[in-house]
């Protein structure tokens, strides 16, 4: 009997020990559920938009409004990773979803892969609309697929009250006043990225010795080092664990939110920047709709509160001027901001890529120690 | 003895080697082949023989995890084991009531979610948390011991984690020890501590055992109490698995990484039989 007890005991034990392990990976994130409507089924009368793409991407009243407007129903399926999203829509041969925003580089694979359809900007009038900072890049030269929704660059956040140095860039994260303070996405592309631009190279570098050269100072960072994550980064910066953080722009508006002391500096030696795009499959069971619903969305007053609740840059030209004066400062860029200062971070080759990922457990090694 | 197996046992039996073969062997055999599959350029896997995945763990980066990830292993069954014998044995001593009580008390906490009891030793252990408050209010230390995202709060939260399975263990062991062993020995003039370590550590040893394996094999693979309390700078062989998997794609290299963290597993519970000289798991199966 007892021995039953203990078996009992022993098997719940194991139970919650792993039950951890699933969720670490976006632990903290609100989202309800993952993927758990898949394949929609497609509505015969046209009144369904399929929008799949990552939880809490719309303030509930902008979704609202859409269908109070036109009576079509969203159907809001949400992914945690890109890759997910690339893998349901090859399952879907590109039909299912209507329409899907995504970040660039995946959206490169997608429209190579012949999985998103050209837009017809006549359903568009709005498309005028759009910043044209963000547009003719890498993923979508000619914007015939993807119009943005949204932006974030990683920039440097930091508390001035437990800062002795002047930060103008990421040089500046080497200096020694920094030692173990600094936290930084776990991004790294983006990471390692801060050393290419330090030594004067691309994000997209594929020549391994420059590489190489950016990876031995890179290593020097890693006394500076006090913590590595992807998920609310921010947190430490507020709590004060950290004095300086690298991160995206969505975390910096959280904290600012939270801590507006802190300073935000767009790094002199330039910035790496992530777009986010809104396409429609190549398949989509209602691409009418799909365009309506980005018409919309491309509306000043709509951007805007989309905008403001989701955190990121505005990408939408004509709503800059309606963000409002609290989130001004992080949401839209600054005047003097130079559109050759910024620089996307595309796909790299093969060799390069898996170059980088060891360096990045090499670093990540080196800050353990 | 020969044991032939009646119609009706085997109807009760079959769900069990069904369960077995579809959600134990099946997966192994899909990971196996896996990893000796080759990564595709871009996405998913080719299907093309090579060894390249066992080969490159051999290469030092990889190789260390593995060699970092057992260091800490043994560290971490090392704490559990001093912490977890005595309070194991001394529950096991306790009158039957009150050692109810006991183990309650030690398996309440275990019914929340692990993430949640790690994110409060994130409360405990950050720089002005409620440790340094403590310590400093005690005029221990007079400014914040940055000890959240180091080695130690690694150590720490899997000691946490996993020292139940040591002290649960360690008391069925003891508890049913049979004490005229003891007693015998004591009369004929062991000390308490000579009857301790030549009658009951022996005797229980099994217990000490199990806690062992029950600690050391989860140890290499706790790789979110290595991201959460670490900071993510203690790359674990798990950790290892799980990037391999989710963020760089790389299928047969985590299956071969998956194989041989397997294989380790495999040794240890083989070692296992080899010092107890049982086939079971104390308390366990």
């Amino acid at each position: 009997m007892k021995k039953t007890l203990s078996l009992i005991l022993v098997l719940t034990l194991c139970l919650t020990l792993f039950a951890g392990c699933g969720g670490s990976g976006k632990a903290e994130s609100t989202a309800p559920a993952e993927d758990t409507q898949s394949a929609p089924a497609p509505d015969p009368s046209g009144g369904t938009l399929n929008i799949y793409t990552w939880a809490e991407m719309f303030d509930q009243d902008v979704l609202d409004g859409f269908e109070a407007e036109t009576g079509i129903k969203i159907n809001y399926t949400n992914f945690d990773y890109d890759e997910t999203m690339l893998e349901k829509l090859e399952a879907a041969k590109g039909g299912d979803y209507d329409l899907v925003i995504a970040d660039d580089y995946i959206i490169e694979t997608v429209i190579a892969e012949g999985l998103a359809q050209k837009l017809d900007k006549s359903k568009i009038p709005n498309f005028g609309n759009i910043n044209p900072v963000y547009q003719g890049q890498f993923y979508d030269p000619t914007d015939e697929y993807t119009v943005p929704y949204g932006a974030g660059v990683q920039t440097i956040a930091y508390d001035p009250a437990a800062v002795s140095v002047p930060v103008t860039g990421y040089a500046d994260l080497w200096d020694e006043s920094f030692r173990d303070s600094i936290a930084i996405t776990a991004n790294f592309r983006v990471m390692l990225g801060m050393a290419l631009k330090v030594l004067g190279y691309s994000y997209n570098t594929n020549d391994l010795a420059q590489i190489d050269e950016a990876a031995e100072l890179f290593y020097k960072l890693a006394d500076n080092i006090r913590l590595i994550k992807d998920d609310n980064v921010q947190d430490d910066l507020i709590s004060g664990e950290v004095s300086a953080a690298v991160m995206y722009t969505s975390q910096v508006t959280m904290a600012k939110l939270n801590k507006p002391e802190l300073e935000v500096v767009y790094p002199k030696e330039g910035i790496g920047f992530g777009i986010m795009g809104m396409f429609v499959p190549s398949q989509a069971p209602n691409a009418d709709a799909a365009h309506l619903f980005i018409d919309y969305i491309l509306r000043p007053e709509i951007s805007a509160k989309s905008f403001e609740y989701l955190g990121y840059y505005c990408t939408t030209k004509a709503a800059d001027d309606l963000i409002s004066e609290e989130f001004k400062d992080f949401l839209v860029l600054p005047a003097e901001f130079k559109a050759e200062d910024m620089e996307m971070i595309g796909n790299i080759s093969p060799e390069a890529a898996a170059r980088e990922e060891e360096i990045w457990i090499e670093f990540r090694n080196r800050c353990g120690q | 003895m020969k044991r032939k197996l009646s119609g009706g046992n085997a109807a009760f039996l079959a769900p069990m080697y069904l369960f077995t073969v579809v959600f134990l062997i099946g997966p192994f055999v899909y990971m196996l082949v896996l990893s000796f599959l080759t990564r595709a350029e871009t996405w998913g896997v080719v299907n093309s023989f090579t060894l390249r995945n066992y080969r490159r763990i051999l290469e030092p980066l990889y190789f260390n995890t593995f060699v970092e990830s057992v260091k800490l292993a043994v560290l971490v069954t090392a704490l559990v084991a001093a912490l977890g014998y005595p309070f194991g044995y001394y529950m096991a001593k306790l009158p039957p009531k009150r050692r109810g009580t006991m183990l309650m008390l030690v398996m309440i906490p275990f019914y929340t979610s692990s993430l949640m009891r790690l994110y409060g030793w994130i409360i405990v252990l950050r720089a002005n948390g409620l440790l340094d408050k403590l310590l400093m209010a005690l005029h221990i230390t007079s400014a914040p011991l940055k000890i959240l995202y180091t080695y130690p709060a690694v150590a720490v939260g899997m000691v946490y984690a996993l020292l139940p399975f040591m002290m649960l263990s360690v008391y069925s062991s003891v508890e049913k020890m049979d004490w005229a062993l003891v007693e015998a020995a004591r009369d004929m003039g062991a000390t308490p501590a000579r009857a301790f370590l030549t009658v009951t550590l022996p005797l229980t040893m099994p217990g000490l055992m199990t806690g062992v394996i029950l600690t050391f094999v989860p140890s290499m693979g706790l790789f979110f109490v290595a991201d959460i309390l670490g900071g993510n700078k203690i790359v674990l062989v798990g950790s290892l698995i799980q990037e391999q998997l989710m963020k760089v794609h790389d299928q047969p290299f985590a299956a071969a990484l998956s194989v041989i963290m397997m294989l380790m597993m495999t040794v240890m519970i083989w070692l296992y039989r080899r010092v107890t000289g049982s086939g079971e798991m104390e308390g366990v199966i």
